[in-house]
C-alpha cells in the first residue's frame, strides 16, 4: 500500500520547521534584540560615528571602551585625539529633528518612580539624540533610588539598538541635602524653602555644567517626580523656539467622592507684581522671596491659576514669565553656556529656578509659559 | 443532513455490493462520505487526487535543498541577530562597528573630585582653559610652557576657545598640540584636547589701545565673560578637581606654578601679575589690577552706579582706592603669603572645580556692578567660596606696548635717529672741509723756509759786507 506512505519532506512541514526554528532563534536570543534597527546600517552607522574615541569625552556621547586584554595592558594608550566642536553650527530651532539637535534631559532625583522612567521612555523625540544625566544625593534613600534607577537603565539601554538613549550620566552629589526628610509637609514648610532650594539648585548647577556637553543644543529639566508628559514633550515645546519656556505643572487627584481630578502643583512660574517688587525692596540682601505662601503674599500672577483645564483650550496659548518653576523646563543650550545657572543665594531675593529666570533676563532671555499644556506631578 | 447514511439498526443505507466497480476515489461509489454525502461547498477539499508517488530520489534531492536554504536561512539570521555582532558585515569599516565596544553609561562620584593639596598625588585632574582670539605669535611661547609644566600632563585636559581670528590661530594651534601628543618622550602627552570654535562678535577691537580703553571695558568684559562661560560649560566634565585658568600671553612663568598654587588649598587662587618693561619705563609694571580686596569706597560707589554699570580698575574714572594684589608686591617677601581678595584677575586662575559645578562663573552682565573675573570672585566669595592672591608668587605678562609707549618709543627712535644722523652730518662735514681746503703747511713751511733761507743768505751778504769793509781798515793800518 505505498501510497498512504507519508513522504519526509512535505512541504507544509518544512514550512513549520522554519517558522518554529526562527521562534526559536528569536526568543533564544531574548528580546535584547530588535531586527528591524540591528538591520538599518544607517542606524549603527551613525551611532558609531557619534561614540567618541576615548573614555575622556563629553559625557553626552558614547565612548568606545578602552580594550582590557592582558597583551594590551603593557602597551602605553594612545594619547586622546584632539576633537575640534563647531559651536557657530549649533542650531536650537522649532524643528530640532530636522537638524539633528542633541537634547540632554537632566533630572535631580531623590526618589525613582516607575512611572517617571516609563514616561521619559516613551518620550517621541528621536532616542539616539536624547542624553540623560541625573544627580543623586548620598542619602540612604538617595543610593536606594541610584540602583533601582541603575538597573532600569542597564536594562534599556541593552534593548533595541533605536530605543537606546545616547548616553546616560549618573552623579552623586558632593554636598550634604539640607534637609534629610522627604516628607512632603515638612519639605514645603517655609523656613525650610531658603536652604533647600539653595541645595537643590547646587544640585541642578553640579549636574548642568558637567554633562551639557558641546553638542548639546536643548537641555530639558524634568525632576523625578514628573510621572506624566504628553509624549511629544520635545517637539511641542521646541516648536515655540523660545530660549526658556515652562509647560504648566499640575498633579492628579482623587476627590472625595472618588473622582479623578487635577490640581495646579507647581506654583514658581509667575509674572511679577509691583507688591513683590515692593515686598523685595525692603527685605535684606540675603532674604528671599517665596511663592505659595499664605505668610508672604506677592500678589503674583501665577501661571498655575491661568490654566484653562477643558479639552477645548488652546494648548499652544503662551504668556511671558518673570519666575519659572524647574518641574519640567526646557532651555536652550545657549542661555546656560551664557552663564544662566541656578542661584543658589539670593539673586534679587529670588533662588534657584525663579533666580534662574531672572539670571537669563539680565543676560537678555526671555521666559515663557504654556498656561494650558500641562505635565503631571506624582501625587504623594 | 445524515452523513452516514445508516440505519438506525447499523447497516449502512448504501452498502457497497461485490459486484460493483472499483471506484478508488470513491467518488460514485456508495461508500460512506462519497460524493453524494457531502455538502457542495466541501468537495473541493475532499478533492484528494491521488498524484501518483513520486520519484523517492527527488524527494530527497528537494530535502536537501530545503534544509541548505534553511541553514543559510538559520545563519543569516544568526548573524544579524547575534548581540555580539563580532562579525563585520561590510567592507566598509565605518559600518564594522563592534556595538559592545560602545558604552553609553558612565558614573561619577562628585565627592570624589572636590580637590585638596596633594592633587598629583590623588590624581586629581585638572581642566586648563585658554581662551584664544588672534593668538598665533604667542603660541610658540605657550606651547613651551605647556611642554615644561610638571604636573602628570596624563591629568591634565587642555580647552581652548578659538573666536573671532582672523589670523592662522586654528592651524597653528592643531600642529602645535599634533606635536605635543605625538611627541616621542614619556610623559607629554596630555588627556583629553577640546578646540571649541565659536565667534562672538567683537564689541571692540583687539589692539591694544582700544582693548584698554575706559569706555570700551563694559562691554568687552561682558564678551570676554560669555567667552569664558561657554568654554567652561563646554569642557568642564565630572572627572576634574580643578580648573586652571591661562592665557597664553604669559612670558615667565614658574613650571611648577599648578603644584605650587594647589598646595595652598583655596578654592580661587591667583599668582601676581607683572610686566617687565623697557629700561626707559622702569625695567618693570604691576600688570593685572583686577586682583583687589574691597574698599569701602568702592562699594558706596557701587550703590551709586547704574544696575548695568561694570566698575573696572585702573581707571581714573572710577577711584575705588582698593588694594591690589599686585601693588603689594614685594621681590623679596614670601611667596607663600596670602591675601584676601574680592576680585579676581584672569591671567592665571587656579579654582576648584566644585566652585564652577556649584554655579559660581564669569558674569556677563553686572553683578554687583562687576563682570568677568572680577565678578567671578565676587560670585564666588557671595557662596562662600576662600579667593586668595599670593602678593609675593609672581608671574610675567608679555610686554606689549601702549600706543603712548608706542609713540614714545617712536619718539625716542626718531631722537636716536637725529642724533645719529646730527653724528654721521659732522663726520661728513669735516671730511669735505678736509678734502676742499688743501693743507698749505708745507708751502708755508717751504716759503718758511725759503724766506729764513733768504734772510739768512740776506744777513750772511750782511756779514760779508762788514766783513768786506773791516779789511781794508785793516790792511792801510798795516
Amino acid at each position: 500500500m505505498s501510497y498512504f506512505r507519508q513522504t519526509r519532506s512535505s512541504r507544509p512541514a518544512l514550512a513549520l520547521s522554519a517558522v518554529t526554528l526562527i521562534v526559536l532563534l528569536y526568543f533564544f536570543l531574548g528580546p535584547s534584540v530588535d531586527v528591524s534597527s540591528t538591520l538599518d546600517p544607517l542606524l549603527r552607522a551613525r551611532k558609531s560615528a557619534a561614540a567618541a574615541s576615548n573614555p575622556l569625552s563629553p559625557p553626552t556621547s558614547a565612548f568606545r571602551k578602552s580594550r582590557s586584554s592582558p597583551g594590551d595592558a603593557q602597551q602605553p594608550l594612545a594619547p586622546p585625539p584632539i576633537v575640534h566642536y563647531q559651536l557657530n553650527n549649533l542650531t536650537a530651532s522649532s524643528n530640532p529633528i530636522k537638524n539633528n539637535e542633541k537634547v540632554l534631559v537632566l533630572t535631580p532625583l531623590a526618589r525613582f518612580y516607575d512611572e517617571y522612567w516609563a514616561n521619559l521612555c516613551a518620550l517621541a523625540y528621536p532616542h539616539e539624540h536624547i542624553s540623560l544625566g541625573f544627580i543623586t544625593p548620598k542619602t540612604p534613600q538617595g543610593n536606594e533610588a541610584t540602583k533601582q534607577l541603575q538597573e532600569a537603565v542597564n536594562a534599556y539601554q541593552k534593548g533595541p539598538l533605536s530605543q537606546r538613549f545616547e548616553s546616560v550620566t549618573f552623579l552623586r552629589q558632593d554636598f550634604e541635602p539640607a534637609i534629610v526628610s522627604q516628607d512632603e509637609k515638612e519639605r514645603h514648610k517655609m523656613a525650610n524653602q531658603a536652604s533647600r532650594r539653595a541645595s537643590m539648585a547646587k544640585a541642578r548647577n553640579s549636574l548642568l555644567f558637567t554633562t551639557m556637553g558641546p553638542t548639546t543644543s536643548w537641555v530639558l529639566w524634568l525632576d523625578g517626580d514628573i510621572i506624566e508628559t504628553p509624549e511629544t514633550l520635545v517637539q511641542d515645546l521646541t516648536s515655540f523656539d523660545k530660549s526658556i519656556i515652562v509647560p504648566n505643572c499640575f498633579q492628579r487627584y482623587s476627590t472625595d467622592d472618588g473622582k479623578n481630578a487635577i490640581r495646579p502643583y507647581d506654583y514658581n512660574s509667575w509674572r511679577d507684581s509691583d507688591t513683590a517688587h515692593e515686598l523685595a525692596s525692603k527685605m535684606g540682601n540675603d532674604e528671599i522671596l517665596l511663592e505659595g505662601y499664605a505668610e508672604m503674599p506677592t500678589y503674583r500672577t501665577l501661571m498655575a491659576m491661568l490654566a484653562e483645564t477643558d479639552d477645548n483650550s488652546d494648548k499652544r496659548r503662551l504668556m511671558p514669565l518673570d519666575g519659572v518653576g524647574g518641574t519640567a523646563l526646557l532651555v536652550k543650550a545657549d542661555v546656560h553656556r551664557d552663564g544662566a545657572m541656578f542661584p543658589p543665594f539670593s539673586f534679587y531675593h529670588l533662588i534657584e529656578t525663579e533666580g534662574f529666570a531672572k539670571m537669563a533676563r539680565r543676560l537678555g532671555y526671555e521666559s515663557w509659559g504654556l498656561p494650558n499644556y500641562f505635565v503631571y506631578h506624582y501625587n504623594e | 443532513m445524515n452523513r452516514h447514511g445508516a440505519y438506525t439498526n447499523g447497516y449502512p443505507a448504501s452498502w457497497r455490493k461485490d459486484d460493483d466497480p472499483y471506484d478508488p476515489e470513491g467518488r460514485n461509489g456508495p461508500w460512506i462520505g462519497n460524493k453524494e454525502d457531502i455538502i457542495d461547498d466541501e468537495k473541493d477539499s475532499w478533492d484528494h487526487k491521488w498524484k501518483g508517488q513520486r520519484h523517492p530520489q527527488s524527494s530527497r534531492r528537494k530535502l536537501f535543498r530545503n534544509l541548505g536554504i534553511l541553514a543559510v536561512a538559520a545563519i543569516l539570521l544568526f548573524w544579524f541577530m547575534s548581540p555580539t555582532d563580532s562579525i563585520s558585515w561590510s567592507s566598509d569599516s565605518a559600518l564594522a562597528i563592534e556595538l559592545d565596544e560602545i558604552e553609553t553609561v558612565r558614573y561619577y562620584d562628585l565627592e570624589d573630585v572636590q580637590g585638596s593639596k596633594h592633587g598629583w598625588d590623588r590624581e586629581e585632574r585638572v581642566l586648563l582653559c585658554t581662551p584664544l582670539r588672534d593668538a598665533s605669535m604667542h603660541l610658540n611661547m605657550f606651547f613651551s610652557h605647556l611642554r615644561n609644566l610638571t604636573y602628570p600632563h596624563h591629568l591634565i585636559d587642555l580647552a581652548f576657545l578659538v573666536s573671532d581670528s582672523k589670523d592662522d590661530t586654528e592651524e597653528n594651534l592643531q600642529r602645535h598640540l599634533e606635536q605635543l601628543q605625538n611627541d616621542p618622550q614619556a610623559g607629554m602627552a596630555y588627556g583629553e584636547i577640546s578646540i571649541i570654535h565659536k565667534d562672538f562678535g567683537q564689541a571692540v577691537g583687539q589692539d591694544v589701545e582700544s582693548r584698554h580703553g575706559f569706555t570700551a571695558q563694559a562691554p568687552r568684559r561682558k564678551l570676554m565673560a560669555r567667552a569664558r562661560n561657554w568654554l567652561l560649560s563646554a569642557s568642564l566634565r565630572p572627572t576634574h578637581s580643578w580648573v586652571y585658568w591661562r592665557d597664553a600671553d604669559v612670558e615667565t612663568c614658574p613650571f611648577t606654578v599648578i603644584e605650587d598654587l594647589m598646595a595652598h588649598d583655596k578654592d580661587v587662587i591667583v599668582p601676581n601679575v607683572w610686566r617687565p618693561l623697557p629700561d626707559w619705563l622702569g625695567g618693570e609694571q604691576p600688570y593685572d589690577l583686577n586682583s583687589w580686596q574691597e574698599s569701602e569706597t568702592a562699594l558706596g560707589l557701587a550703590e551709586t552706579l547704574d544696575e548695568d554699570a561694570v566698575i573696572v580698575e585702573g581707571y581714573a574714572e572710577y577711584a575705588t582706592w582698593r588694594p591690589h594684589l599686585a601693588y603689594l608686591r614685594d621681590p623679596y617677601g614670601d611667596p607663600d603669603v596670602e591675601m584676601e581678595l574680592d576680585g579676581v584677575g584672569g591671567v592665571s586662575i587656579l579654582a576648584k572645580a566644585r566652585v564652577f559645578r556649584a554655579g559660581v562663573h564669569f558674569p556677563a552682565f553686572s553683578f554687583e556692578r562687576h563682570a568677568e573675573t572680577e565678578g567671578f570672585g565676587k560670585m564666588a566669595k557671595r557662596m562662600q567660596y576662600s579667593v586668595v592672591g599670593l602678593p609675593h608668587y609672581t608671574i610675567w605678562h608679555l610686554y606689549e606696548p601702549s600706543v603712548d609707549d608706542l609713540k614714545h618709543m617712536a619718539e625716542m627712535e626718531k631722537e636716536k635717529q637725529d642724533r645719529e644722523k646730527q653724528e654721521a652730518d659732522e663726520k661728513e662735514r669735516m671730511k669735505k672741509v678736509k678734502e676742499e681746503f688743501k693743507d698749505i703747511s708745507d708751502q708755508w713751511s717751504k716759503d718758511k723756509q725759503a724766506l729764513q733761507e733768504e734772510e739768512n743768505q740776506e744777513l750772511q751778504e750782511k756779514l760779508q759786507k762788514v766783513r768786506d769793509r773791516a779789511k781794508p781798515k785793516d790792511a792801510e793800518k798795516n
